[in-house]
């Protein structure tokens, strides 16, 4: 009564319309509401419900009255106000349902009878007070505030540090973690279990830390430690689980199931994403680096911003693009694909990293935590442009930066030896040459290269010379383009032009085209000449006779065609053939250019005929071969031609200033045999330049090209660059546009967004609001730090004790369970961050606690007193999930194969650790499923565990059982019966069978192979260690940890 | 006083149950390991919200969509305006924006069949004789214009990948009444034209535990997986080593008395003793006599594959299957219902298919008495526009605004036309069915209410029916 009172009031003092005097508020006024809200409740409020909202606000909103709520009752429709507080008689509402007015209300069906009618005029007459709106999407509310209480919910409030409590029974005590625990057991008057026995303790930390049985040597030898000193003995084996490389692979499966980890798309496709798994390698590394858990969250937010050099960095984005997609989407379902796919990030990190369901907060305000739904957008607007891509990575880039600096050291040797010649010897051999000039070779070329221009690229393309007188395209590849080539000639008459377009290993395809399929087109050229000196007009030279040595056709694609009439769609191009190889093509001048005196000659080549199809790698040159011109023929650079008239000019070299000195002997060298060959030794080892080995990984970032897949064939844009805040999660109900924010709730110190964003670097690729994101996560000042830390530590503990200190791990908002120890979880997270958020440390701290080390035995006095062990009075039996069962099984069996990272497989028989199998969303693996692994569709802290006869099935009739089952057989069969009994006990379950245990199975093996021998089995013995080897596979002892 | 041992005594039982591929008590199990309960297994039969009108349920599953307006939804109108453009209409509504036709009449004919006159195509001369047992449903309607997400909306009531689907909620929330046998069975077609689009998800538990999934009977090979002994083993062999296997987990049991799950798990090499024999015996639809095999047209070579799943079916809710759902047609286009091309000899093809061995589970179960309490279920994915999909045959495409349902058996009122679309069956006009709807309905028959049956994931309570549903009351009984 009391919160129907407080809503009738706030609806009250609200309500009245602007203009409207306030009524008085009677001095019996909460009175009248409480009454009001009673009549409200008996039978006026069902009356309205079933015979009026239906046309005022339901489906229709009749005579714009909308009478969902108090407010809309009293704004009233097109007819006024319905109702005058206070006085039934005037309001509308009591004159139409009491038909003394039309039209009659309801206009179909029976009249109210005249009781409810009597008892609405007594309500009106109170004030019309609301319990609730009569529908419930309807709320009449503004949008959800985040309120200072909000904010002090225990799980959104700072760390809060308590000193370990003081026990009674400080012999119990190993460390902080005991101190927590004992206090608690003490206040309910329980004691804790006696230490579990060493075996059971070994094997407890053998499941727990690398997800692999010990073998029986290793069980051997911890228990002779234990003898000495059972502490130091356990911690040592710690230690070394921990630092051994199946601790990743054990705790990295944990993280997938939170990841929603798969190798493929899901959906009806299902298409394979076959670069997805370096995330999973990039989880098993993390962990077994021990990398701070701070890092781990931000590399998989945003590593390809925080360190795109490091490939784990991008790797480890491959969380964010682990979740289903739906590649087969029409038009109608492309933005509201997009949104569930940044609902699947958002989500997931929510569940994963912070416990929170953020995604309720899609279609409304969060019904229970405090995320208000523009929290929701502004938060998905971090991943707007964030999309799956595939690209190539150096994954060893140490490697390849020493086998760089391997092959630089040479490089240097060589280079330096060269420099050292030409000091030494190139200019005594110049002087040489110059002296004793061969042979006159002149008249001999044909083509004459121009090695000497100035060019200009209309839209900034970058030339870089080549040395051999052709310039590589560098740079900005424009859309399209126009060359000017400007150079100085004088010389016999020219007759024509050459233009070379040459591969180059640096283009696709070699080129010699700059497109992405090698191919160039040349729109049209043109050639100008003007008197170097006197001032005469620049002419046109007009060119005949076109010839080249491919064409990609003998129309508009043709080399005619780039000197027709049309200058922007014909032109010369050389697909479909002439891709890769160096193509050429020549043009004469219809009249000679007489070049006696020197003149400035300007060659233009445009590219306008395709996008982007500029030529690579072109060269120029010229000729005064008298026509016709063939299209082959010798080359010579203009260079050469200039150091000889150069000397004609001057026969000593101490004429020449340094520069040109150096331009001379640099044109010389080319000339010289002995230069040349050890040139060739420089180039050769140059072109053997190691360089990256890459692998394809698929990353989630943005700016690069997206994963391929089938709705593309459809257009699908793969983002929208903006997000809108929607409503009812509607993409056809648009409201405004969002810009970047975090959960208010989790925000500390009056400080907003821009407090964890930065501006965008300058080189960046991506835009930089999830690093800022990264930022907030792990801010444990004023961020969601403290929850972070909060949630692992907890998913730690659970993982150690089998129920987390919250026992709902994805859920630590209000509809979560509260803590059994809040201290020791604040403890715990203070403790990870203290150490730099690594969490060995931490693993070491829970599993050298007495409260772990306890025995499992079950105790009915103490379970009266806390049943489900809240308070950890034993360690609670569990059974094995499917990875370390399946494993065991392997290791045991000695059938396991190590080998770590890399593709996995579907194959069900794989030998490797079950972490390695490809994960495809419509072939899961049956024996993983069977045993409760999850499907990898939403993010999962806890995994059931069921018992089921399929499994019995598994361990009676499946192949790989039996394959184990035969595998230790094979080791058994070399042992008398009875040892080998006592081996394959050692082996399977840690301990030695008792005397009955030895009896039975001994009588079992002899009965098996007896009846084997009978149907004529030569291999009968081993057939019969094979079904007692799969018996102890079948034992509760096998798939349980005490 | 001894309050635990109470308890306990209790679960043993309970836990045995629990043990099958289902069992009476796992609906609640899920939701007492919610409330921290399950670590005491204080497990106990999970019984329906009220008294049930069907115990199980078959889902003739005709995969690919089939067309209203050539199969239930007779309409005059769509043949007088045979070839005329269909004024306003969305080229993007099927598949294929740019194969739009003309309105295109039914190639086949329809005639009135039963008491209750309703008329029915000619492709279904045998189901039309069931007319009078069937509530049609036309006016349902769904979200998705694609094969996948509208195949997850009709099996998980959202058109998104990882969602339980309807076997699976009503195994959670009734269990199973076979200790032998999967509480939830599918059979896909066996004439390798492939599993519908989505695959296994259509049939998945989603966020539910595993346990809940639908059972795929694979229609080649081993029908599931672990089913048959090792080769080299004969029976007696494999009984004495599952003796000596309970024998040392008794001992180890009788050291760990209060140690439920040991027990169980005992028990579920028992059970699983047993589904091996179970199991390819409810297959053995050749130990039926011969007027039963032809009843459903197991001697009919055009639709003996059908009707063996069909028997199948039977002998499978004889021996307390819950729910079985049998998929007509693989994939996508003339695998399927998905009549883009040549929508005559496509519906007729799967019409036969299905026809002859239909009629006959329903006349079989009629006669033994099991119909009015076994659900049957006839729909696809979502229906087919009224217009052609041009083509040297023309077919149509897909139509998320309207197709039709029945539903027939145990709580089903018979006879009954419920919704109408329009003239011409392109969009659900009258009494608009959701899926949800359709859910909520079959929920309803089975004794449960579908806004109580949820269950606790990731802090949601989540629903079949999301937060919508309502129970069609104009079709039950």
């Amino acid at each position: 009564m009391q919160i129907y009172l407080m809503a009738a009031l706030i609806a009250i003092l609200t309500s009245v319309p602007i203009g409207q005097a306030q009524a008085e508020v009677r001095p019996d006024h909460a009175k009248r509401m409480a009454k009001g809200l009673a009549v409200f409740q008996d039978g006026v409020s069902q009356a309205l419900k079933q015979r009026c909202v239906k046309c005022h606000g339901g489906d229709k909103i009749r005579g714009e009255l909308d009478i969902t709520t108090h407010n809309l009752l009293l704004e009233g429709g097109s007819e006024g106000p319905a109702v005058v507080p206070g006085s039934a008689k005037t309001s509308r509402l009591f004159r139409l349902i009491s038909h003394v007015e039309k039209p009659h209300m309801p206009p179909k069906g029976e009249k109210l009878p005249a009781g409810l009618i009597a008892k609405f005029a007594e309500w009106i007459d109170l004030g019309a007070p609301y319990a609730e709106a009569l529908l419930d999407s309807k709320l009449d509310r503004g949008e959800m505030q985040i309120t200072k209480s909000d904010k002090e919910y225990w799980a959104f409030l700072p760390l809060k540090m308590t000193s370990a409590p003081k026990v009674e029974n400080s012999q119990w005590v190993s460390n902080e973690v005991d101190h927590f625990v004992l206090s608690k057991l003490e206040a309910a008057g329980l004691e804790p279990n006696s230490p579990a026995q060493h075996r059971d303790l070994l094997r407890r930390v053998y499941f727990d830390i690398i997800g692999l049985p010990p073998a029986p040597e290793e069980v051997a030898s911890f228990l002779s430690a234990s003898d000495i000193n059972p502490r130091a003995a356990l911690e040592s084996v710690v230690d070394q689980l921990l630092n051994s490389p199946q601790y990743g692979e054990r705790w990295g499966r944990h993280w997938l199931d939170l990841a929603r980890y798969a190798d493929s798309f899901g959906f009806e496709q299902d298409t394979d994403r076959n670069h997805a798994y370096h995330y999973r390698d990039f989880v098993i590394k993390a962990l077994n680096d021990d990398m701070p858990y701070d890092q781990f969250v931000r590399w998989q937010i945003a590593g390809d911003e925080i360190a795109p050099e490091n490939p784990l960095a991008l790797m480890a984005t491959g969380f964010l693009g682990a979740g289903v997609f739906p590649t087969q989407l029409t038009e109608k379902e492309f933005e509201s694909a997009r949104y569930d796919e940044l609902d699947d990030m958002v989500g997931t990190m929510g569940t994963a990293m912070l416990g929170m369901t953020i995604g309720c907060a899609r279609c409304h305000d969060h019904k229970f935590d405090p995320i208000p739904t523009r929290d929701y957008y502004r938060l998905i607007t971090t991943f707007a442009t964030t999309i799956r891509s595939e690209i190539d990575v150096d994954l060893n880039p140490e490697l390849t930066r020493a086998e760089l600096a391997k092959w630089q050291l040479v490089h240097d040797k060589l280079a330096d030896g060269l420099a050292r010649w030409e000091n030494e010897y190139l200019r005594e051999r110049l002087v040489a040459w110059v002296k004793n000039p061969p042979a006159e070779s002149a008249g001999k070329f044909k083509w004459l290269v121009l090695d000497d221009l100035k060019i200009k690229s209309l839209n900034g393309a970058g030339f870089k010379s080549l040395g051999d007188g052709s310039f590589l395209l560098t740079g900005n590849n424009p859309k399209d383009d126009r060359w000017v080539f400007t150079t100085e000639s004088k010389s016999k008459p020219l007759t024509g032009i050459r233009i070379e377009a040459l591969a180059h290993e640096s283009m696709k395809h070699n080129g010699p085209g700059r497109a992405n399929n090698g191919n160039f087109a040349l729109s049209d050229i043109r050639v100008f000449v003007e008197p170097l000196e006197g001032g005469s007009k620049r002419v046109a030279v007009k060119l005949t006779n076109p010839q080249a040595t491919f064409e990609q056709n003998k129309k508009g694609l043709s080399v005619a065609s780039s000197i027709d009439a049309d200058k922007m769609k014909t032109g010369w191009a050389v697909d479909q053939g002439g891709i890769g190889k160096d193509q050429t093509a020549v043009f004469e001048f219809s009249e000679p250019i007489d070049c006696t005196d020197a003149i400035k000659l300007t060659v233009e080549l445009d590219f306008f005929t395709n996008t982007s199809h500029t030529i690579g790698r072109p060269r120029l040159a010229i000729t005064s071969h008298p026509k016709p011109i063939p299209l082959k023929g010798s080359t010579q650079m203009t260079s050469i031609t200039k150091l000889r008239s150069a000397f004609k000019d001057a026969d000593n070299l101490d004429e020449f200033s340094e520069k040109d000195l150096q331009m001379l002997l640099r044109s010389y060298r080319t000339l010289d045999s002995e230069w040349l060959k050890r040139d060739a030794k420089l180039k050769a080892h140059l072109a053997a330049k190691p360089k990256p080995q890459t692998t394809k990984v698929q990353v989630s970032s943005e700016g690069y090209k997206p994963i391929k897949h089938n709705a593309d064939g459809r257009g699908f844009p793969h983002f929208y660059k903006d997000v809108h805040l929607l409503r009812r999660g509607d993409t056809s109900q648009k409201q405004e546009k969002m810009m970047q924010g975090f959960l208010r709730v989790l925000m500390r110190g009056a400080k907003d967004e821009e407090k964890w964003q930065q501006p965008r670097p300058n080189w960046a690729r991506t835009s930089f609001r999830r690093k800022a994101l990264a930022n907030w996560l792990t801010d444990i000042d004023n961020g969601a730090g403290p929850l972070l830390a909060r949630v692992i530590v907890n998913r730690l503990w659970k993982h150690h004790f089998g129920r987390g200190i919250v026992n709902t791990p994805n859920d630590f908002g209000l509809q979560g369970k509260v803590p059994t120890h809040p201290e020791l979880l604040d403890f715990l997270a203070g403790e990870l961050i203290n150490n730099g958020w690594r969490l060995k440390p931490l693993h070491k701290k829970i599993v050298m606690s007495y409260a772990y080390g306890q025995s499992a035995s079950f105790s009915q006095d103490k379970s009266l007193v806390d049943a489900e062990n809240q308070l950890y009075w034993r360690c609670t039996p569990r059974r094995l999930e499917a990875e370390p069962i399946r494993d065991s099984l392997l290791k045991v069996s000695g059938l396991l194969d190590t080998t770590m990272f890399g593709k996995g497989t579907l194959d069900p028989l794989m030998k490797r650790r079950s972490i390695y199998f490809q994960i495809k969303r419509s072939k899961l693996i049956p024996t993983m499923q069977l045993f409760d692994s999850p499907e990898p569709l939403v993010g999962q802290g806890a995994r059931p565990s069921t018992i089921i006869s399929p499994q019995a099935l598994m361990f009676m009739n499946n192949g790989l059982i039996r394959a184990a089952a035969m595998s230790l057989a094979g080791k058994l069969e070399t042992e008398a019966n009875s040892q080998a009994v006592m081996v394959g006990y050692e082996t399977v379950i840690a301990r030695a069978p008792t005397l009955r245990e030895k009896q039975a199975t001994l009588a079992f093996i002899t009965k098996q192979e007896d009846s084997y021998r009978e149907v004529g089995r030569n291999d009968a013995r081993k057939l019969a260690l094979a079904d007692f080897a799969q018996v102890l596979f079948g034992l509760n002892e096998f798939v349980y940890v005490n | 006083m001894d309050k635990i041992r109470e308890i306990k005594k209790l679960t043993r039982r309970a836990m045995l149950q629990r043990c099958g591929m289902g069992m009476g008590s796992l609906g609640l199990w899920s939701l007492l390991q919610q409330e921290g309960l399950a670590g005491q297994s204080t497990l106990a039969p999970k019984h329906p919200h009220f008294a049930p009108k069907a115990k199980s349920v078959i889902w003739i599953f005709t995969n690919g969509g089939p067309s209203q307006v050539d199969t239930w939804d007779y309409k005059p109108a769509l043949a007088k305006r045979d070839g005329q453009t269909l004024e306003g209409f969305d080229r993007f509504t099927g598949f294929f924006s740019n194969s739009v036709g003309g309105l295109m009449k039914s190639p086949f004919e329809f005639k009135q069949h039963g008491q209750c006159g309703k008329h029915i195509s000619s492709i279904f001369p045998h189901l039309a004789k069931h007319v009078d047992r069937m509530a049609f449903i036309h006016s349902g309607h769904t979200e998705s214009n694609n094969h996948s997400p509208a195949l997850f909306m009709m099996n998980c009531g959202l058109p998104r990948m990882g969602y339980p689907c309807v076997g699976s909620w009503v195994t959670y929330g009734l269990g199973s009444s076979s200790d032998s046998l999967p509480a939830f069975v599918v059979m896909s077609d066996p004439k390798g034209r492939g599993l519908p689009k989505g695959h296994a998800a259509n049939w998945g538990a989603g966020f539910l535990p595993s346990v809940y999934q639908g059972t795929h009977f694979r229609p080649t090979g081993d029908p599931i997986d672990n089913l048959y002994r090792p080769k080299e083993m004969n029976p007696d062999q494999q009984r004495r080593q599952l003796d000596l296997l309970r024998h040392l987990n008794q001992k180890h049991l009788d050291a760990n008395p209060y140690e439920e799950e040991l027990a169980a798990r005992i028990e579920s090499f028992e059970l699983a003793y047993r589904m091996q024999s179970a199991a390819p015996e409810a297959l053995a639809v050749d130990q039926e006599p011969e007027h039963i095999q032809k009843l459903y047209g197991l001697d009919d070579d055009k639709c003996k594959h059908i009707a063996s799943q069909c028997l199948t079916a039977r002998r499978m809710i004889e021996r307390g299957v819950r729910f079985v759902q049998i998929y007509s047609g693989g994939m996508e286009n003339q695998r399927s219902w998905d009549g883009h091309n040549d929508i005559k000899g496509n519906h007729s093809q799967f019409a036969v298919e299905t026809d002859k061995p239909v009629a006959g589970l329903i006349a079989d179960l009629a006669q033994r008495g099991l119909l009015n309490e076994t659900l049957i279920v006839w729909g696809g994915e979502f229906g087919r526009l009224p217009i052609a999909q041009k083509g040297s045959k023309p077919g149509r495409d897909h139509n998320p605004h309207a197709y039709t349902n029945w539903m027939l058996g145990g709580g089903i009122k018979g006879g009954v036309s419920y919704g109408e679309t329009d003239e011409i069956g392109h969009k659900a006009a009258v009494n608009k069915v959701t899926v949800n709807d359709l859910h909520a309905t079959i929920l309803h028959l089975l004794g449960m209410d579908h806004e109580r049956l949820t269950y606790r994931y990731n802090g949601r309570d989540f629903r079949l029916t999301d937060v919508a549903g309502k129970v069609i009351r104009e079709v039950t009984s």
